[in-house]
């Protein structure tokens, strides 16, 4: 067995704790240079949707906040229900909810849920609002049987409980099982290829729910910092949580998330079926994602983003970040200071100051050249409502 | 000892020691494991709690797989292929054993051989615990239903649907049973025929698994607090609020109970009064049960941590056992671990 049908065959497991540097002792042993280049095999012969990104509104983005949406740390089903209502009437400019997302789902789709629960349980989607995007796509005709509400890992979605918490019926599917390897699979001709640190396994393949499972993705980001990424945001939740062994394109203290994360959201059919994007404001990390559990770094600001553009999405997000590690002292995302690089996990999850990767949050603005949505600030439509 | 004798203080029938769900009370385990025994590769991961009987230990792994390993030896005397993933720990019905699947069925197997003997349907994934009370199974499932169904066969006696879905393990009492649902609210269904007594409800969905003594029923839920509800009436008679949602279900011993909570903390109560007693941190997050033995309150967390009951003050840890979903099995001089990869542990 060579060593791709290893992985393959299911071996991810163990082998893929050391290639995806979950192991804390990985580091690169020497400065890489540039970018690999990137190698992207979508499926072949998919159409493509307009709805795809950046979709029916490029630009655009609404936010919509009540501080009461969430209290010492719970948050209010009923003011979910009308923040979300609220925004995507005013994503789609239409009168009712039903139409709003009518625009989106049909009846017949089989509607694939992303959420995030990786930082469960202090910051991860939060049921809440599946359960709100739930009723929404049931109320257009969906049966429960077609909502899939899926992520990587299936041992985070059990932290976050989302089993017990979500409607009977919506199917709740973890791709693979992050200690084991064992799940559902992936599509092994659909990929992306690039050596970046020597690694072993230099493919990342598309998850069989994504390519051939699901016809519509409706993306529930979380609004946190990423030691690696900068921030993780609709992109990154989108990329990184639909191909697998992606934690080898960040080696600390390097990290290659710019180019990867914008490329791998090119890939069909990833592109066309991810047609809304509502992030999940309600906690806000500045420090320590993603996997922070730090109270003392995560806000709790109440706010809804909604979008068919993931970059304008993930632009506006990593302005709110920047500011609020601004207002509380904390160096830029954008800084490469080797003095703020830390190999201890522990003194980076407790101080602001400190970093495990040198971060590159340039991948929101190197995914709009990649024709997936708008990154200058002057150029997106951003509503406060 | 008669032999007989010896085999029932260290057998640890079902979730949390016994029906009664004390946790284990009685059982010894006073001292820091040396060593590993010996260890027993499942072949992926564990996310329910082992059980014990008659010198075999039952194991359900997320692989499908439900092994019984010889714990003289460590080896697997036998192991059976499920239809789907295994999630729900294992309970005992006289010579048979019991699990859910996320194929969605109760299956019964003869515990010497391993061989099926039946299974019984629902419409989701089973990940609590069946629980056997007079020749009765009864189990929840992600179907929103609570099953009951004969031992003997797996005839379905009754089913009642209940308004979410359904992860926490069934306590059966006598005339009634006590369950936490998705919805919110914790259920109290008459065992004959599964009608709704009452339904208290609390601020968020339930995964926690109840506990009862005397005339209080225990649970945690997702809305950060623990519950002490009135078992005839379900009137709240205390609660105490954590700092994140509950997973963890309580284990009690008479005017002790402790539950783990998200927010890191293991908690200890007086079970009468609700006033607590302490709270120790012991991880990043708690979702499995703590067991209660003499002398020591035991959980994993990320390790596998064991308290003073009488001051929450860690007596000993250990690295091994950090499936956060799992629970040590405290027999006599000896404690079985999972681990988050599937490894099993026999620590003395």
């Amino acid at each position: 067995m060579d060593r791709r049908s290893f992985v393959k065959a299911g071996c991810i497991g163990s082998a893929s704790l050391l290639m995806q540097g979950l192991d804390p002792m990985l580091r690169a042993d020497t400065v890489p240079s540039v970018a690999p280049q990137v190698e992207l095999h979508g499926l072949p012969d998919y159409k493509r949707s307009p709805l795809g990104m950046p979709g029916l509104f490029p630009g655009k983005v609404i936010e919509v906040r009540d501080p009461k949406a969430i209290v010492r740390n719970r948050i209010s089903q009923p003011i979910v229900r009308r923040l979300l209502e609220h925004a995507m009437k005013n994503l789609t400019g239409e009168n009712s909810s039903l139409d709003a997302w009518a625009k989106f789902i049909e009846p017949r789709d089989i509607v694939g849920i992303k959420i995030n629960p990786s930082g469960a349980p202090a910051c991860c989607s939060s049921p809440e609002i599946i359960r709100e995007i739930i009723a929404a796509v049931q109320l257009l005709g969906v049966p429960s049987r077609n909502i899939v509400v899926y992520d990587r890992y299936s041992y985070e979605i059990d932290i976050g409980s989302y089993q017990a918490l979500l409607p009977t019926g919506v199917r709740i599917v973890g791709i693979q099982d992050a200690f084991t390897g064992t799940g559902a699979g992936y599509e092994p001709n659909v990929y992306c290829e690039a050596d970046f640190f020597g690694e072993w396994e230099t493919r990342s393949y598309m998850a069989s729910i994504v390519a051939h499972e699901v016809t519509k993705i409706i993306n529930v980001p979380t609004m946190k910092d990423h030691s690696a990424s900068g921030v993780t945001g609709a992109l990154k939740n989108l990329a990184y949580g639909t191909f697998n062994n992606v934690a080898r394109t960040h080696r600390a203290p390097y990290s290659f998330t710019n180019p990867v994360i914008g490329l791998m959201c090119t890939v069909e059919p990833l592109r066309s079926k991810a047609v809304l994007h509502i992030m999940d404001g309600m906690r806000q990390v500045w420090h320590g994602g993603p996997l922070t559990q730090v109270q003392d770094f995560i806000e709790q600001p109440g706010i809804l983003l909604v979008a068919t553009d993931p970059v304008a999405l993930d632009t506006i997000e990593l302005e709110a970040i920047e500011k609020k590690r601004a207002e509380r002292g904390a160096p830029s995302l954008w800084q490469h200071d080797s003095s703020s690089i830390t190999a201890d996990n522990n003194e980076f999850f407790h101080n602001a100051a400190k970093n495990l990767f040198f971060r590159e949050p340039g991948h929101i603005a190197a995914t709009g050249k990649l024709g997936l949505g708008v990154s200058d600030l002057k150029q997106i439509d951003h509503r406060l409502l | 000892m008669p032999e007989t004798a010896m085999r029932k203080s260290v057998d640890w029938p079902t979730l949390l020691g016994d029906n009664a769900r004390t946790g284990g009370l009685g059982q010894r385990q006073l001292h820091s494991p040396e060593k590993a025994v010996w260890q027993f590769r499942a072949g992926g991961a564990v996310r329910s709690a082992p059980i014990l009987n008659d010198g075999l230990l039952y194991v359900a792994s997320v692989n499908g797989m439900l092994y019984a390993i010889d714990v003289a030896t460590g080896m697997s005397k036998w192991n059976f292929a499920a239809g789907g993933q295994l999630h729900s720990t294992p309970s005992f019905f006289g010579n048979s054993i019991l699990f859910g699947c996320d194929d969605g069925k109760v299956y019964s197997l003869d515990r010497r051989s391993g061989e099926k003997l039946w299974a019984a349907a629902s419409q989701a994934e089973v990940w609590s615990s069946p629980v056997a009370r007079g020749g009765v199974i009864f189990f929840g499932s992600a179907d929103g239903k609570v099953y009951a169904v004969d031992a003997e066969n797996g005839h379905q006696r009754w089913s009642r649907e209940l308004g979410g879905r359904i992860y926490s393990t069934v306590y059966a009492a006598e005339h009634v049973l006590y369950v936490g649902c998705g919805d919110g609210k914790v259920y109290c269904l008459e065992t004959e025929s599964g009608n709704t007594l009452w339904g208290a409800a609390t601020g968020n969905g339930i995964d926690s698994s109840p506990a009862v003594t005397e005339d209080l029923v225990l649970i945690g839920s997702e809305d950060f607090f623990v519950y002490a509800l009135h078992a005839s009436t379900g009137e709240v008679r205390w609660k105490y609020e954590t700092g994140l949602g509950i997973a963890s279900s309580p284990a009690v011993s008479g005017d002790f109970t402790a539950i783990g909570s998200k927010d890191g903390f293991l908690y200890a109560f007086e079970t009468h009064s609700g006033q607590l007693r302490w709270k120790t941190v012991v991880g990043e997050v708690v979702t499995a049960p703590p067991v209660v033995g003499d002398g020591v309150v035991c959980i994993q967390a990320g390790g596998t941590f064991a308290l003073d009951p009488a001051t929450g003050k860690i007596v000993w840890r250990a690295g091994l056992g950090g499936a956060i979903q799992s629970v040590p099995v405290l027999a006599g001089d000896t404690i079985y671990l999972a681990s988050l990869s599937g490894e099993i542990y026999a620590l003395r």
